[in-house]
Formats: C-alpha cells, structure tokens, sequence
C-alpha cells in the first residue's frame, strides 16, 4: 500500500498569562477549512508544555499567539526547547500583538514570522504550505 | 540551555520518536508495516506485560476527556505509564480537523510517564482512524501499562472501538441514557463500565438509576458508577473497576491489536476504491447499465473493488 499525503500538522499554543484566546480560535478553525489538523492547546500554558505538546502531536508548525508583551521572553524559549528535544524543523511562527520594531530580535531569534492584525488566514495558510519543513 | 546530556532531553526525544512513528502508521505505506513488524517483534522478545487498552465513549460533552486526565493521573501517581489518543473527526469538507482535546487535559511536561496524542480521523469516515490499531501497538511496544483511546462520541455505533480495546468505558452526562436508549443496540450492550459523569449535578443520581434499570433487563450487564471528574469523586473506585474488570476470553490483547489493523486497513482499501471509481466515474457508468438493465448486478461489486 502506499503513503497517503498528511495534511500540516500546527500546534496553536496561548504561551504565558493573557487569556483573550479569540483570534488563536478563529485562526484554529480557519486552518481547519483550509485543510489543516489544529491541535489547540487552551489559554496560559507554559513554554515547557507547550514544548513537550509540539512534540507529543509530532507537528510541523507551532503557532504562538500572544497579546501579553512577553513575546521577547517566551517565544526564543520554545525555539530553543524544540532545539534541545532534537526538533529544530518545526516552524515557529508567532500571532498577536507584537511591535515592529521587535520583529528582527525574533526573527534572529528562530522565529519564522510574525502575523501581527490584519493578516488573513488564506495568508497564513499560504505562508504554511511554502515554508513547512518535512522530513 | 547546556549541551550536556540530561534526562529530560533524553525522555523528549524518546518521546519525539514515538510521536514520528505514529505519523509514519498515520500516513501508511510500506514504512507503517515496517514499523507494526519491529513492534510485534520488540513485545515478542520482551515478555512484558501487555497494555490495558481502554475505548472510552459517549455522547460529546459527557466530559471524556477531564475524566481520562483525572484517571491518568491517579495511575501515575500509582506509577503506571499512562498513553491516550484523543481521536477527532476529520472535515470530510476541507480535510482539517479541529482536534480540541489537549484543553481540557492539564499539561504535565515533565512527566515521560504520560503519552498523549491527539488523531484525526481521516479518511475512515468513522469515529476511530485507521491508524489507532496499529498507533496502539507501538504504544504497548514503548512500555505503557494503560492505553485510553477516546473515541468522537457518535455513540450508538461506534464498533470499531469495541474489536481494538480490550475493555469499553461508556461516559454518559447526568442527562443520559434514558430506559430505551439503554435497551438499545449499539455501544451500550458493548460497554463493560458505565460511568454518569459530573455528578455533582442535580439529577445524576437518576440517570444512574435509568441505565441500571435499562441495562438490568439484559445479561451480564455492566457495573454503573458515578462519578464528578472535574471534583474527584468516584474516580478512584472507577480505575479499581477498570483495573477488576475481566478482560475478553480467547485472543490476547494483541492479536485483536492485528486483527483490528487488518480490519481497517481493508476498510481504508475498500473506501479507496470507491473514492477512485466514483471520481473517474467508473461507478456512474457501472450503476447507468445496471438501472438500463444493459448488464447483471451480480458482479459490479467485485468488480469496483478490483480498482
């Protein structure tokens, strides 16, 4: 028998202590209609859960949304976690509130991109497909 | 972050080539069949003891998912390793899924002891993927003493589950399961225990009455509990009824294991072929010169499975 072709796998993850979880749901099932299997992991979960939880789902992307401000702390973190667990091909791209001029530290960081408001979906899910790294 | 070696590193990418493997069986193909064989070979050699998989069922919004959290943590807390597959349902629309399970599952990151895994159903149009036999499997070759897989939640006729686990755990809210619904066919005459969850609410102890007079006019019907997952009571005496509860007579664990591989995969074969067919129109044509009477009925089924 052979391979069936996987839809991307992308972990939606709320890091730290905001709890306006909206825009990650409307993102979650937008990626659903567009032909994505979401793992959404609830609000507040810590870099080390959300770690453990890219692993355990075995996804291609993690997707971080975060309205906090705590960007800069949090989301070189979960590069750097999915790094040591030996998974430095997941994509780690980040949603939210995030200031401009904080973009290049993350990008330097390993953070793939940043959608900040206004981004659409389709936008997202084309930026996915592109840029997905499989083994 | 050090370089050096520490166990934590060590259990995640343990834990990352397991997680692999079951996206390997997910996709398929000649490297999933390789993987069940090495499998069956690693549990043939090792001699330990198979893996108590647990179906668990019912209705959506019953609280399956935070009474398998609060079930796998007392195990651990008795030390047993724990897996759960969480299966959702794949969109037949798009081929996404929304697989939610993970909220309402309190995160334990520095536990190697607990596995969890959320699937989509794919293509197998049922509430169980094709893949949950075999991902089982190489759960029980990783060590794990419990397996829970948590099915979508159609209720009545959700047998896969029933040829794969070795005992069904039927969740029903403090609404559920009225007398008829309890005389009814279908998962229920299947279920070894039965569990009214959130029985904190008011009328939980009438719907354990309602499925213990429903189930009582049948054979060897199965324990009834109560229990409040999100409060903690009645969970304890559940595992114990998990744990006492006889496992089915005849075929180990693992041998259904296989069989119920086989199953799906002829399943997810036969599905394949008439996907094929109904979109190169092979079966349009087919069903035109039955309905013109232009050829035999006898046949056409054989022939469309031939692909």
């Amino acid at each position: 028998m052979s391979e069936r072709s996987a839809p991307i796998r992308v972990l939606i993850a709320k890091p730290g202590l905001d709890g306006h979880d909206r825009g990650a749901k409307v993102l979650a099932r937008g990626l659903r209609d567009e032909g994505f299997e979401v793992i959404y992991t609830g609000i507040r979960r810590t870099t080390e859960a959300i770690i453990a939880a890219a692993i355990e789902e075995d996804v291609d992307v993690v997707g971080c949304s975060i309205l906090s401000g705590a960007h800069a702390t949090l989301l070189p973190k979960v590069v750097a976690g999915l790094r040591d667990a030996g998974a430095s091909d997941v994509l780690v791209v980040a949603g939210g509130i995030i200031p401009e001029e904080d973009r290049a530290g993350l990008q330097a960081a390993g953070i793939a991109a940043v959608f900040g408001p206004g981004s659409t979906i389709a936008e997202i899910a084309s930026y996915l497909r592109a840029n997905v790294r499989r083994a | 972050m050090s370089d050096a070696p520490s166990p934590r590193r060590a259990a995640l990418r343990g834990t990352r080539e397991l997680a692999q493997a079951i996206s390997s069986i997910e996709r398929g193909g000649a490297r999933a069949e390789e993987l069940i064989e090495e499998a069956l070979a690693h549990l043939g050699r090792s001699g330990a003891p198979a893996t108590r998989v647990i179906g668990v069922t019912g209705p959506p919004g019953a609280g399956k998912s935070t009474l398998i959290g609060a079930l796998a943590d007392l195990a651990r807390a008795e030390g047993r390793r724990v897996a759960i597959l969480a299966v959702d349902p794949t969109s037949a629309l798009s081929g996404g899924a929304l697989l939610g399970d993970r909220v309402r599952l309190e995160e334990r990151p520095d536990d190697d002891g607990r596995f969890m895994r959320s699937i989509a159903t794919r293509g197998s149009g049922r509430s169980l993927s094709h893949a949950a036999a075999a991902a089982s499997l190489l759960i029980e070759a990783a060590g794990f003493d419990l397996l829970f897989i948590e099915t979508v939640g159609a209720g009545q006729a959700d047998l896969g589950i029933v040829r794969l686990a070795d005992l069904i755990l039927l969740v029903e809210g403090p609404e559920g399961g009225d007398e008829v619904q309890a005389m009814k066919a279908g998962l229920l005459e299947s279920a070894d225990v039965v569990v009214v969850n959130k029985g904190d609410r008011p009328g939980a102890d009438r719907a354990v009455e309602r499925l213990r007079s429903g189930l009582a006019l049948g054979e060897g019907a199965p324990e009834v509990l109560l229990v409040s997952a999100t409060e903690g009571s009645g969970v304890e005496a559940l595992l114990r009824a998990l744990d006492a509860a006889a496992l089915p007579a005849g075929r180990s664990g693992r041998v259904r294991r296989v069989a119920a591989h086989l199953a799906s995969a002829v399943e997810a074969r036969a599905a394949e072929r008439l996907r094929t067919a109904d979109a190169d129109g092979r079966l349009d044509s087919l069903a035109r010169a039955i309905a013109d009477g232009g050829r035999p009925l006898r046949g056409a089924v054989d022939e469309l499975l031939k692909g």
